[in-house]
């Protein structure tokens, strides 16, 4: 099975972990990444917020290359999902002329979406050689992979599933919670740390509530805020693990501390306490 | 019995409707293809918006400003910087008024104006991913922060509440386990990117 890939900026930066998790889980599925060649930035919240043009032309870039590869596309990135389906729909309606030709039968998957099909649970189940039936963990989507709907089709929107079903796949203890899709505060950090601070920390604070070990995201902002935040905090340390890490862990015996020494909220402790490292 | 004169009432010269009218709200509708007017003003946009409480114009009152046309109290609010775009309101909304929508629409329409920011480094940040982005194709983040944290009003503010030293400090951490890359990647893309950027008069 073949798919195309966009990786999308943050994965050949802070977000490397969550590369090279998501090479590893692939090929132990038999699945070829195909990564788009060339391919650009989608524009993120910049070009949305300074110029809808923009936003609907840089993403169409990628599309393009796409479409011409006949493959589907996956992404792991929340935003670069939305900006890609953003642009699609754009497009669809003819608001904006771009200077390439994008055909708007590519379908876009983000990540977690494809991985949760009922035949790709399977293959991920059978694939599992270690049980992670030790750890307790909960999802956390964020807006940009769920919301709105109109744009990202997703229709369990206000208690997405997707990871879910993989953590369940995986063997793990996952439980519902009610922050699954609240804003982690996203870029705003930059320009206004207290905004982040004060909606990462209730986010933390409501899932130290239900007793887990750990969060799973599958977002690289995401990941970003809720792990970077806890910097000096005096609360219960909450690793915060791409999904593909976790099937990494379920699939393979750990490889060196490259696996997880990545994180700043070392997950290692907890890893060990579990007897998973 | 003391009455009071309408006329001369504190409240006689309260604007009712902005100095350009429906013309404000004609064009947004037009732009944006949101039915404005539809806000029977429920405040649920506002009971779903996780910042609403850093804002000084609550999502209804967004939408009530663009249909009295106020674009001036608009434009120079915090509210379109803050705004985060994660679509609560719009998700919400019984009557399907794409606010996140209205709101985007509003901070384009400030930062192609001559307006100064009431978010100067929100704004700012957006600017430089831009610049950025046509540099390279792709966004490196050590790059980009290195860019903003450049900018003049930007170190100042850094450096007076302390957040350089706790940025350069993560900054060491991240690098310790092999999460920036020094040297960004290049797309081969970038001479379509500026010609884009010019045709579409960014930057
Ligand atoms: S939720 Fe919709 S109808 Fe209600 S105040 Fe907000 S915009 Fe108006
Ligand atoms: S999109 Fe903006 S206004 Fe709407 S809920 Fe989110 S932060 Fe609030």
């Amino acid at each position: 099975m073949r798919l195309s890939f966009y990786p999308g900026c943050s994965l050949e930066g802070m977000a490397n972990n969550y590369g090279r998790s998501i090479t590893h889980a692939f090929s132990d599925l038999d699945i070829e990444l195909v990564e788009i060649e060339d391919w650009s930035c989608c524009g993120a919240t910049a070009a949305h917020s300074l110029s809808e043009a923009m936003a609907v032309a840089l993403p169409a870039r990628n599309l393009a290359a796409a479409d011409s590869m006949g493959l589907d596309l996956v992404t792991p990135c929340a935003m670069c999902f939305n900006r890609l389906r953003f642009s699609q729909q754009a497009l669809e309606r003819e608001i904006y002329d771009v200077p390439w030709q994008v055909s708007g039968e590519l379908r876009v998957h983000d990540m977690t979406r494809y991985m949760a099909s009922e035949a790709m649970l399977q293959r991920i189940a059978e694939r599992v050689e270690r049980p992670l039936g030790d750890l307790r963990v909960i999802c956390y989507y964020g807006c940009q992979m769920v919301r709105p709907p109109k744009i990202t089709g997703y229709t369990d929107f206000e208690n997405p599933q997707t990871m879910d079903r993989i953590m369940q796949a995986l063997g793990t203890r996952v439980r519902d919670w009610s922050y699954k899709s609240t804003c982690c505060g996203a870029s705003i950090g930059i320009g206004r740390r207290d905004i982040r601070d004060s909606l990462s920390h209730r986010i933390l604070d409501k899932a130290r509530q239900t007793g887990t070990d750990a969060i799973v995201v599958s977002c690289p902002l995401c990941q970003a805020n809720l792990d970077t935040v806890q910097e000096g905090s005096p609360r219960r340390p909450l690793p915060v693990f791409y999904f593909t890490e976790l099937m990494q862990l379920a699939f393979r015996e750990p490889a060196g501390d490259d696996w997880f020494g990545t994180h700043i909220t070392d997950p290692r402790p907890l890893l060990r306490a579990r007897g998973l490292i | 019995m003391k009455t009071t004169d309408p006329a001369t009432a504190p409240d006689a010269d309260r604007k009712v409707i902005g100095e350009s009218g429906s013309l404000f709200l004609a064009r947004l509708q037009g732009e944006t293809g949101v039915n404005v007017g539809a806000c029977y003003q429920c405040e649920r946009c506002t009971n779903a918006c996780p910042v609403a409480g850093y804002m000084d114009l609550k999502p209804h009152q967004v939408i009530r400003y663009t249909q009295l046309g106020w674009r001036h109290e608009l434009m120079h609010s915090v509210t379109i910087w803050v705004c985060l775009s994660c679509e609560m309101c719009t998700t919400y909304c019984p009557n399907e008024i794409d606010v996140a929508e209205v709101i985007n629409h509003l901070r384009n329409m400030a930062a192609r104006s001559t307006i100064e920011p009431r978010e100067k480094d929100l704004a700012e940040f957006h600017h430089v991913f831009l610049h950025e982005l046509q540099r390279f194709g792709r966004v490196n983040e050590l790059w980009l922060m290195a860019a903003y944290n450049r900018r003049l009003g930007v170190l100042k503010n850094k450096l007076r509440d302390g957040s350089l030293v706790e940025d350069l400090r993560l900054g060491i951490k991240l690098w310790r386990r092999g999460r920036l890359r020094l040297v960004p990647h290049r797309s081969r893309a970038i001479q379509e990117i500026r010609r884009l950027y010019r045709k579409k008069g960014v930057l």
